[in-house]
């Protein structure tokens, strides 16, 4: 077992090392002098990892250096960050896809890391489209309908999500509280079962990402709403949450930090080299194959961002009674 | 479209030089993974994922099937040569595979294995194409249920059929359901027995757990034996399967082919259980039971069919509902939509071209798959004639790569080097290591599915009784449980598990 104490001894000599402003110029000029490592916690192969390699291939066009994934999945989608902060340099040669887990876990369970303190925040870049689907001879013809069921039952109606203290679990409870109704999550493993209990007819609706969508199109399952900040591209008829009277934006965006103390060369550098990508076209194309919508922030907006995600995630780990003691 | 003008339009694009080359690199490959342990079919999917991007979706999704299917062939090699299963639907060959070895008998296993997954294969792909969307749709009825109940009688005949005191089998299959529930808990996302350590939050990986407890353990074993070549030094008796062999296996085959099949439809571990309900059932249908676990052709050639029938089977789920069935299909969904295409009830009529060449293409790679390994068998068993001081470093090195190369951890090393520990120690007291293994696999999902089914009915346990799939389940598994108590069925028990000396 790692010794938490070790690690953070190193960070904060490294960061000592890197205030002195000598130290900080002369890397500056030469920035980046050799590959990037971008740590990206899923494994290979996934969604998030394919839209990543496709970002970084952009970025690396810009920067005149390569950008290298090195996958790290494990803890949630936390791992990859923490090791990050536990060992790398903030000379901007390392950093790593940031998941909305990282600003939830530490409210869930004691982490070796701390959002607020441990990352230099670079740039926000894209989310994910989640959904609520139906049976298609469910008796549910609008998400409306759906709430009233549950309203007219309390607990009756049960959803079915990839996990439980994922955004879907929460948004559905957000959802929930302010509608003033009762609903039952049943949490399954990952997408693949909860389109099964769905259609199987298990739960009465399931909420998730995308994976429902070839279900969609076949006419197997009704998609009753989309909870992006506008309509999908894809599925035009189907109304946000915004307009069901739910002021509520749930996509789980994600972005990219290195360690704390960083280069602002560096991170003002991999700012725009991201941004270049984000208007790149094969970036574009990747991220429409996976439903995820760009949303593309900058670092200060960014990091303004993250404080407010911070401080909202811990009111609602608390209110879904997530949180250990 | 009539099936069979698709599958003659789906040989015409397998058939295609770049296509058949494709399929070749992608049995090829999986047949190497699957030899060394550890490194799975996920690992070497995911890293030639990106390879695929610049060649055809038709190519790309035809290689990648390829290594998972070939990875299935090549799995038994290792279980059966040096007794480390590289994944968890292997572990049961270890028992009795390992042991022919050991009497000398490595080839006809090998054979035996290539030639039942090749069979079990070619069933799969014909199911997969008259049957898919009509099993599809029973697949997704199974609920959380179905599911518990049926989990339920898997352990419970895991138990029953352990060799050796079933009190000990039962510690081991509880320490693996306490070794499963490390991580976040699947229901409230609290994390348990985590320790506040980070590692631990997505709970102990299975292959360090697998590798440690089967190969580490069995060359610590080897060393406290005198290191002269007294594990093989029977003589090699033939390579190929005897006529007896033949008369034995042809049962399991059938069976376990039928078997995977139906599991491997089902969402989660339908390999594994089918392997392992497999090898129960040949035990129980036996004339012979006491053979098992000393080196009996029917625990090789049964789970073996079995997993390879549940591996094409897997694909039914993912081609025509667009639901994958475990993590290989899950990352192969990944590698569709990256080429554009969507899996799912309208691929069949939207890219025939493509659903059908790689369902034509699994007929080809079939073939391929026996005829590259059949001659294989003798190079590798070759390999149990290298000293064991070459040897045993050798499956060292490819035990802490694989353990290693998974998560990219250094954790996981440590952890498959403690658990090698235990398995050494397991064994010098008697404890058998493949019930812990299957409880640790099994454990998680059953409480899973209990929780969600309470969840669902609201607390009330009749739902598991109400449901006629979940009810003959629970009934079996009250029989085997209670049958010790009667003295006829207590007889044939004993007789099935003798103890081994």
């Amino acid at each position: 077992m790692r010794p938490a104490s070790t690690p953070l001894a190193r960070r904060t000599l490294l960061g000592a090392a890197l205030a002195l402003p000598a130290i900080g110029s002369a890397r500056a000029q030469a920035w980046p002098a050799r590959p990037v490592t971008l740590i990206v916690p899923w494994p290979a192969g996934g969604s998030t990892d394919v839209s990543m390699r496709a970002m970084a291939e952009a970025a690396a066009k810009h920067l005149g250096q390569q950008v290298v994934v090195d996958n790290k999945p494990g803890a949630a989608g936390t791992l990859g960050g923490a090791t990050m902060a536990a060992t790398a340099r903030p000379d901007g040669y390392t950093i790593a896809q940031m998941p909305i887990s990282m600003f939830r876990l530490p409210y869930m369970q004691k982490t070796s890391f701390d959002p607020q303190k441990d990352f230099t925040y670079i740039s926000n870049l894209t989310g994910y489209t989640f959904g609520v689907v139906v049976k298609k001879d469910s008796k549910f013809q609008t998400f409306k309908e759906l709430i009233e069921a549950a309203r007219a039952e309390p607990g009756k109606i049960t959803y079915a999500t990839p996990g439980a203290g994922t955004t879907l679990h929460i948004t559905m409870e957000q959802i929930a509280a302010a509608a003033g109704v009762k609903w039952t999550q049943v949490p399954f493993k990952g997408g693949a079962e909860t389109s099964a209990a769905v259609m199987g007819g298990h739960v009465s609706a399931t909420a998730d990402s995308t994976g429902w969508g070839p279900l969609v199109d076949a006419g197997e399952l009704r998609l009753l709403c989309t909870w992006g900040g506008a309509r999908t591209k894809k599925w035009p008829n189907v109304p946000t949450l915004t307009e069901l009277g739910f002021p509520i934006v749930s996509d789980s965006p994600f972005g990219i930090a290195g360690p704390r103390n960083m280069n602002p060369v560096a991170v003002q550098k991999l700012d725009e080299a991201f941004r270049a990508a984000m208007q790149d076209k094969a970036v574009l194309d990747t991220l429409e194959k996976f439903d995820m919508a760009p949303r593309y922030m900058p670092t200060a907006d960014y990091i303004k961002f993250v404080n407010e995600t911070i401080a909202e995630q811990k009111v609602l780990i608390e209110r879904l009674g997530l949180k250990t003691s | 479209m009539d099936v069979f003008n698709s599958l003659w339009l789906g040989l015409g694009v397998a058939m295609q030089p770049m296509n058949l080359l494709f399929c070749f690199a992608g049995v090829f490959i999986g047949t190497l993974i699957g030899v060394l342990p550890g490194i799975g079919p996920v690992a070497a999917m995911s890293l030639l994922l990106p390879i695929t991007f610049n060649i055809t979706p038709e190519a790309a999704i035809i290689m990648l099937a390829g290594i998972y299917y070939g990875s299935m062939y090549g799995g038994s090699t290792t279980s059966i040569l040096v007794n480390i299963p590289g994944e968890a639907a292997s572990v049961i060959t270890c028992l009795d595979g390992y042991q022919m070895a050991r009497n000398g008998r490595a080839g006809p296993a090998l054979g035996m294995a290539a030639i039942g997954s090749f069979i079990a294969g070619t069933l799969a792909v014909v199911g997969l194409m008259l049957l898919a969307p009509t099993l599809a749709r029973v697949a997704v009825k199974f609920g959380p249920a179905e599911y518990f109940s049926l989990m339920v009688l898997g352990l419970t005949i895991l138990v029953w059929l352990s060799q050796g005191s079933i009190i000990k089998a039962l510690i081991m299959a509880c320490l693996g359901v306490v070794l499963g529930l490390v991580g976040i808990d699947s229901i409230t996302a609290m994390p348990r027995l985590t320790f506040d350590q980070m590692q631990l939050i997505d709970g102990l990986g299975l292959v360090p757990i697998v590798m440690g407890l089967f190969g580490i353990a069995e060359i610590l074993n080897n060393l406290e034996q005198r290191l002269d070549r007294e594990v093989f030094q029977a003589r090699v008796e033939g390579l190929m399967p005897t006529k007896e062999d033949w008369k034995r296996s042809a049962g399991p085959i059938a069976r376990g082919s039928v078997l995977g099949f139906f599991l491997g439809i089902l969402p989660g571990g339908g390999a594994v259980i089918s392997s392992f309900l497999s090898y129960a059932m040949e035990k129980r249908l036996s004339k012979t039971p006491e053979r098992f676990g000393k080196g009996a052709i029917e625990g090789v050639a049964g789970p073996e069919t079995a997993n390879n029938a549940a591996a094409g089977a897997g694909f039914i789920p993912l081609l025509t509902l667009g639901i994958p069935p475990n993590v290989v299909m899950a990352l192969l969904l990944g590698a569709f939509i990256v080429h554009g295409v969507q899996p799912g009830p309208l691929m069949m009529t939207q890219n025939p071209q493509l659903f059908w060449g790689v369902v034509a293409s699994m007929y080809i790679g079939n073939v391929m798959l026996l005829v590259l390994n059949m001659p294989l068998i003798g190079l590798w068993v070759q390999l149990l004639k290298v000293p064991y001081k070459i040897l045993f470093p050798m499956i060292l090195l490819f035990c802490v790569i694989g353990a290693y190369s998974v998560s990219n951890q250094v954790f996981d090393v440590y952890l498959m080097l403690g658990f090698g520990i235990l398995g050494w120690l397991m064994k010098k007291y008697g404890y058998e290591p493949a019930p812990l293994v299957l409880a640790f696999v099994l454990g998680p999902m059953l409480e899973n599915n209990l929780r969600k089914s309470m969840i669902l009915s609201q607390g009330d346990f009749m739902m598991f009784l109400e449901r006629p799939i979940s009810a003959v389940c629970l009934a079996c598994a009250v029989l085997l449980l209670v049958s010790p108590l009667l003295p006829i069925f207590n007889k044939q028990r004993k007789q099935l598990a003798t103890e081994e000396s």
